[in-house]
C-alpha cells in the first residue's frame, strides 16, 4: 500500500530556465580522479612531514 | 588519456612518460567510467531512461571530462522532458571541451526552437505549481494542472508519475494504472512507475482489471481468450471494410456533399452568374447607344469642318488670285530690271515676262502697269514675239499644240503685228479640235491683216470648218 504522503516527498520542483545558471555554477564536480590526486597529495605531503620531523 | 597531473598523454605503461606519475589506479577508474557509460547507452537505447541516468553518473562521478557521457546524460534528461538539467550538462560539456563537441549542436537545436523552449519552461512552471497545489491538498487543482502540462508535452514522465500517484490517491485506478503505462512507454526501467502499476493493478477489481485488459487488447488489436490451462492470443481479423468502417462514412458523407452542391448550392450559383451576366450586357449596350451617339456627333463635326475647310480653300484662292497682280507687277519690274542691267540676256527677260498672264490679273491691270509694259513691248516685244513664235511654230510642227498654241498666243501678245503668229495660232486650235477658238482667230486674220497671204489662208481655213460642221 503506498503512502500518497512519502510520495509525494519524492517528488522535487523541476528546475526552471532561470534557475539554470545558479545549477551550473553550483554543481559539485569532483570526481574519483580528484579524490586520488588529494590523496596522492595527501600521502605526500604526510611523508614530507615524516622525514622533516627531528627523531626524539 | 591523458596523465591526471602534467597531462601528457598516457602510453600502457603504469606510469606517466612525462612526470612518472603512478597511474595504474586513474587508468582504472577512467576504464570504469567508461564502462558505467556503455552501461548508461546500452539502457538508452532500450529506454531504460532510469537507468541510463544512473549508469551516467557513476560514469561521471567517475570521470567528470567523460564527455560522452555527459552529452548523453544530458539527452536523456531532454526525452524525459527535463530540460533545464539537459542544458546543464550541455553547458558544462561545453566548458570541459570548447572544441567540437557534439554538445553545440543539441542547444542549437534547442535554441533555435524558441517557441518550443517556451513551451518546455510553461510546462515545467505548470507542474511545479501542480506539486505546490499537492503539498497544499489542492488535489483536483493539481490534476488539472498535469492534465494541462501532459497535453503541451507528453514526453514529461514525472508529470505522468505525479497524475498516477494523485489518481491512485482518490481512488482512480484504471486511470492510474494508464498514466503508470505511458511513463513506463516513456522509461521502461522506471522504478516508481512499476510501483504505481502494481499498486493499481493490486487495487482494481477484477472486472475493472478485465475492462482494462480489453481496452488495451482492442488498441493493441489481439483477441485474447482461454482454451483449457492455456490462454490464447490471437490477432483480430480485420479486413479493409471492417476495420475502416470510417471510411465508409466518409465516402458517404462525400457523396452527399457533392449531391448538396448540385441540387441546392448549384441552380443558385448559377441564377446568381446570370444575373451578373445579364447586367453586364445592359451595361455594354448602354456604352454602345453612348457611343454610337457620340459617333453621330462625330460625324456632323466632320461634315461641319469639311465645309469649313471648303471655305477656307477658297478664301485662299481668292488670295491667291488677289497676288497674281502682285506677282505680275513682280515680274514685269523684274524683266525691265533685267534688261536694264544687260539687254542681252533675253532668255531671262523671256522667263519673266512669260510668266506674266494679262487676263488674269484681278481686278485689271493698274495704267502705270500697263504704261510700263507697253513701254517695255516697244524694246523687247519684237524680239520676244520672234522666240516665242520660233518655239511655238516647232511645236506645231510636231504635234504638241498645248505648248504651241501657249507660245503663239504669247507671240502674238508681245507683237500683235505678227500675222504669222496668229494664223498658226488658229491652225494649232484647229488641229487641237478646238474649232470655236480656231474660228475666232481665224476671223482676227481675215479682219486685221485682210491684205496678207495668210488672210486668204484663214478664209478657206474657217470655210472648211463650216463646211465640216454643216
Amino acid at each position: 500500500m503506498i503512502n500518497f504522503e512519502n510520495e509525494l516527498k519524492k517528488f522535487r520542483p523541476s528546475l526552471e530556465i532561470e534557475d539554470a545558471e545558479e545549477i551550473i555554477y553550483n554543481q559539485d564536480l569532483d570526481d574519483m580522479a580528484d579524490v586520488l590526486v588529494g590523496l596522492f597529495k595527501d600521502a605526500k605531503a604526510e611523508e614530507m612531514g615524516r622525514q622533516t620531523r627531528p627523531r626524539q | 588519456m591523458k596523465c591526471y597531473q602534467c597531462g601528457a598523454e598516457l602510453t600502457e605503461r603504469e606510469y606517466c612518460p612525462n612526470c612518472g606519475a603512478a597511474v595504474k589506479v586513474y587508468k582504472r577508474i577512467i576504464s570504469l567510467s567508461n564502462r558505467y557509460y556503455n552501461e548508461g547507452l546500452e539502457r538508452a537505447e532500450v529506454r531504460d531512461l532510469s537507468g541510463a541516468i544512473e549508469s551516467l553518473h557513476q560514469s561521471l562521478k567517475l570521470n567528470k571530462s567523460n564527455i560522452q557521457a555527459r552529452n548523453l546524460l544530458g539527452l536523456v534528461y531532454y526525452e524525459c522532458g527535463e530540460v533545464v538539467a539537459a542544458l546543464s550538462e550541455w553547458v558544462i560539456s561545453k566548458n570541459l571541451k570548447p572544441d567540437e563537441n557534439a554538445a553545440d549542436d543539441y542547444m542549437d537545436l534547442v535554441r533555435n526552437d524558441p517557441s518550443r523552449l517556451e513551451t518546455f519552461n510553461q510546462t515545467i512552471k505548470k507542474f511545479n505549481i501542480a506539486l505546490n497545489h499537492c503539498h497544499q491538498d489542492r488535489l483536483d487543482m493539481a490534476v488539472i494542472q498535469l492534465k494541462k502540462v501532459l497535453s503541451m508535452n507528453p514526453g514529461f514522465i514525472r508529470a505522468h508519475l505525479l497524475l498516477a500517484l494523485l489518481y491512485l490517491n482518490n481512488g482512480n485506478y484504471a486511470k492510474a494504472k494508464t498514466e503508470a503505462q505511458k511513463s513506463l512507454k516513456l522509461d521502461t526501467g522506471n522504478v516508481m512507475a512499476q510501483r504505481y502499476l502494481k499498486e493499481a493493478e493490486a487495487m482494481m477489481l477484477p472486472q475493472d482489471a478485465k475492462s482494462s485488459d480489453e481496452n488495451n487488447d482492442k488498441k493493441n488489436g489481439v483477441v485474447r481468450y482461454t482454451s483449457g490451462n492455456e490462454t490464447i492470443i490471437q490477432p483480430v481479423r480485420s479486413n479493409v471494410f471492417t476495420r475502416s468502417g470510417s471510411i465508409w462514412g466518409i465516402v458517404l458523407g462525400v457523396v452527399l456533399g457533392i449531391a448538396a452542391a448540385y441540387y441546392l448550392i448549384l441552380p443558385a450559383r448559377i441564377q446568381s452568374m446570370n444575373a451578373s451576366f445579364r447586367e453586364q450586357i445592359a451595361s455594354i449596350s448602354e456604352e454602345s447607344d453612348s457611343k454610337s451617339a457620340k459617333m453621330g456627333e462625330y460625324e456632323q463635326q466632320i461634315a461641319s469642318l469639311n465645309s469649313e475647310l471648303e471655305s477656307l480653300k477658297s478664301e485662299m484662292s481668292s488670295y491667291e488670285e488677289n497676288g497674281s497682280s502682285g506677282s505680275a507687277d513682280n515680274d514685269l519690274m523684274a524683266a525691265v530690271s533685267i534688261y536694264l542691267n544687260n539687254s542681252d540676256d533675253m532668255d531671262a527677260v523671256q522667263e519673266k515676262m512669260d510668266a506674266i498672264d494679262l487676263n488674269n490679273i484681278e481686278g485689271g491691270a493698274s495704267t502705270q502697269f500697263t504704261d510700263l509694259y507697253n513701254s517695255f513691248m516697244v524694246l523687247v516685244g519684237t524680239e520676244l514675239s520672234k522666240r516665242s513664235y520660233a518655239t511655238g511654230y516647232d511645236a506645231y510642227r510636231n504635234q504638241d499644240y498645248e505648248t504651241a498654241i501657249r507660245a503663239l498666243s504669247k507671240a502674238f501678245q508681245y507683237d500683235n503685228t505678227n500675222v504669222d503668229a496668229l494664223y498658226n495660232l488658229g491652225n494649232a486650235y484647229y488641229e487641237s479640235g478646238d474649232t470655236d477658238n480656231a474660228k475666232v482667230v481665224y476671223d482676227q486674220v481675215i479682219n486685221d491683216f485682210s491684205d496678207t497671204g495668210s488672210a486668204s489662208s484663214a478664209e478657206t481655213k474657217l470655210a472648211e470648218i463650216n463646211n465640216a460642221s454643216n
